[in-house]
C-alpha cells in the first residue's frame, strides 16, 4: 500500500477513530495527539501491514495501544462522576455563562436529551477498567467483531468476551440504579434538567417520550434498554453532532473537575 | 507445643473424591473437607478471570457478599460469605497459577480451585479443608458447605457459559 492509498483510507476512518479516542480519553487535546501519533506510527510501519486484518482494525490497534499506554498512567473516574461535576458546575457561574454564549453563537449547540445520554455514558464509562471500556466501545459503538477486538487488544477472543460482558453488566447496573429515564426510582435527572436550561420552551416529558429507550423502559428489560442506549451513542458523534460544541465545552469542564478531584483524592 | 501440632494437621492431604456438580464432604476427627467438580463449557481464561476479579465477584456469585483486595499471589483479601455475612474472613492468596490453580486460606483452612483445560471446556474443581487440633471443639458450630459449594459452582458455570456464548 502506498502512502497516498493509506492517506485516503485513513481519512475515511479518522472520524470514527477520533470519536473512539475521545470516548476513551475525554480530552480533545489528547485525542488530537493520539490521532497524530497513530498517523506517524502507521505511516512509519506501513510496510509491516500484511492485510491479515482490515486496515481499519490495524489502525484501531495502533490507537488502542496508544490509549492504553496513556490511560494506564491515569486514574479511573469515579462512578459518581456526573454528580461531582454537577456540584462543581453549580458553583461555577462562569461555566454556564460560557455555555450560554456557545448556544447563542454556535450552530452546533442545539441541545437534545440524546446528546446528554451520549455525554453521560462517555463520562461514566471512564469508571470502567481500561480493557472493559475498550471492548465495550469497540463492540457496541464501532461494531468490531470479537476476533477483531482480540487483534486490536492483542489478546484472546475468550478474554474479549469476558471484558465485554463484565463491562456491559457493570454499566447496565449503574444506569439502572441511576438513570431516571429508564427507572422511576433512578436518582439522576441531569439530562432533563439541562434540557430545561437550553430548551426552556420545551416540555421535558414530550422530549423524553421521543426516545425509544424511554418508551420501552416500562418493559424493564435491562439488556434491551442498554442496547437502545448504545443505539443513541452510535447516532451521536461527539465531534460532529448538532450540539457538539456545547458538549465538548461541557466535557472539558468535567475533565478539569475530575483531574482536580483525583488529585485531591489520591492516596 | 501448639505451633508444632498445627502444621501437622494442615499438611494432611485431602482424599475426598469430588463428584460432578455435587458437593461431597468428608469428616474426620480433626478436619473436614468439602469438594466439588464440574465441567464448564467455557475457556479456562474466562473461568480464571471470574475467580480472580475481586470487585466483580458478588455480581455473579450469590454465595459471596463481598471481596475486598486484589487476588494476586501473596496478597491478603477480606471475604464476606453469604453463609455468615456478619464475619469477615481475612485470607491470604497462597498460590496463583493463571488459568490453572488458585489457593487462598488462613490458619484454619485452605480453599483450592483447580482448572483443567479440556479443549473448549474447563474441568473445574473446588475443595476446602478446615481443621486443626482445636477443630473438634468448634466443628459443630461450622455450617455445612455443601449447599454453598453447589451454588458457587452453579453460579460460576452459568456466568462463564453465558460469557462464552457472547457473539
Amino acid at each position: 500500500m502506498t502512502i497516498e492509498e493509506f492517506t485516503t483510507e485513513f481519512e475515511s476512518i479518522r472520524p470514527q477513530l477520533k470519536s473512539f479516542v475521545l470516548r476513551m480519553t475525554a480530552s480533545v487535546q489528547d485525542t488530537e495527539d493520539v490521532i497524530q501519533d497513530v498517523w506517524i506510527k502507521a505511516t512509519n510501519s506501513l510496510t509491516t501491514f500484511r492485510a491479515d486484518s482490515s486496515l481499519k482494525t490495524w489502525v484501531f490497534s495502533i490507537a488502542g495501544n496508544l490509549v492504553i499506554d496513556m490511560l494506564r498512567k491515569q486514574k479511573r473516574w469515579p462512578e459518581e462522576v456526573t454528580d461531582i461535576c454537577k456540584e462543581a458546575a453549580m458553583q461555577n457561574p462562569a461555566h454556564f455563562q460560557e455555555a450560554m454564549a456557545i448556544v447563542q453563537t454556535s450552530e452546533y449547540a442545539k441541545f437534545e436529551i440524546k446528546e446528554h445520554i451520549a455525554f453521560c455514558f462517555l463520562c461514566i464509562a471512564k469508571s470502567l477498567p481500561i480493557e472493559q471500556h475498550l471492548c465495550l466501545l469497540l463492540k457496541e459503538i464501532h461494531d468490531f467483531k470479537i476476533k477483531e477486538i482480540a487483534v486490536i487488544l492483542k489478546t484472546t477472543a475468550p478474554l474479549v468476551k469476558y471484558h465485554l460482558h463484565t463491562g456491559r453488566q457493570k454499566m447496565i447496573e449503574l444506569f439502572h440504579g441511576r438513570c431516571a429515564l429508564i427507572n422511576k426510582e433512578g436518582v439522576c435527572h441531569q439530562c432533563t434538567e439541562i434540557n430545561g436550561i437550553f430548551n426552556p420552551g420545551q416540555s421535558a416529558e414530550e422530549a423524553k417520550q421521543k426516545l425509544k429507550m424511554v418508551k420501552e423502559s416500562e418493559k424493564g428489560d435491562k439488556q434491551h434498554l442498554f442496547d437502545l442506549r448504545m443505539e443513541v451513542l452510535q447516532e451521536i458523534d461527539p465531534f460532529s453532532s448538532s450540539a457538539h460544541e456545547l458538549q465538548l465545552h461541557h466535557l472539558e469542564h468535567n475533565r478539569r473537575v475530575m483531574n482536580k478531584y483525583l488529585e485531591n483524592n489520591s492516596e | 507445643m501448639r505451633s508444632l501440632i498445627i502444621p501437622i494437621f494442615i499438611m494432611t492431604v485431602s482424599t475426598v473424591k469430588a463428584q460432578h456438580g455435587k458437593a461431597v464432604t468428608e469428616k474426620k476427627t480433626f478436619s473436614r473437607t468439602t469438594a466439588i467438580t464440574q465441567v464448564i463449557h467455557a475457556d479456562p481464561s474466562i473461568v480464571w478471570s471470574l475467580l480472580t476479579n475481586a470487585n466483580d465477584f458478588a455480581r455473579w456469585n450469590s454465595t459471596v457478599v463481598s471481596i475486598v483486595g486484589e487476588i494476586k499471589q501473596g496478597n491478603k483479601i477480606e471475604l464476606v460469605s453469604s453463609l455468615d455475612s456478619t464475619r469477615t474472613f481475612k485470607l491470604k492468596i497462597l498460590e496463583f497459577q493463571p488459568n490453572e490453580k488458585l489457593v487462598w486460606g488462613d490458619a484454619l483452612g485452605k480453599r483450592i480451585y483447580t482448572l483443567t483445560n479440556q479443549g473448549k471446556n474447563t474441568l473445574f474443581t473446588m475443595s476446602e479443608r478446615i481443621g486443626g487440633p482445636m477443630f473438634p471443639l468448634f466443628a459443630g458450630k461450622i455450617p455445612s458447605f455443601d449447599a454453598s459449594f453447589q451454588q458457587f459452582t452453579n453460579d460460576l458455570k452459568a456466568e462463564a457459559e453465558t460469557i462464552a456464548q457472547t457473539k
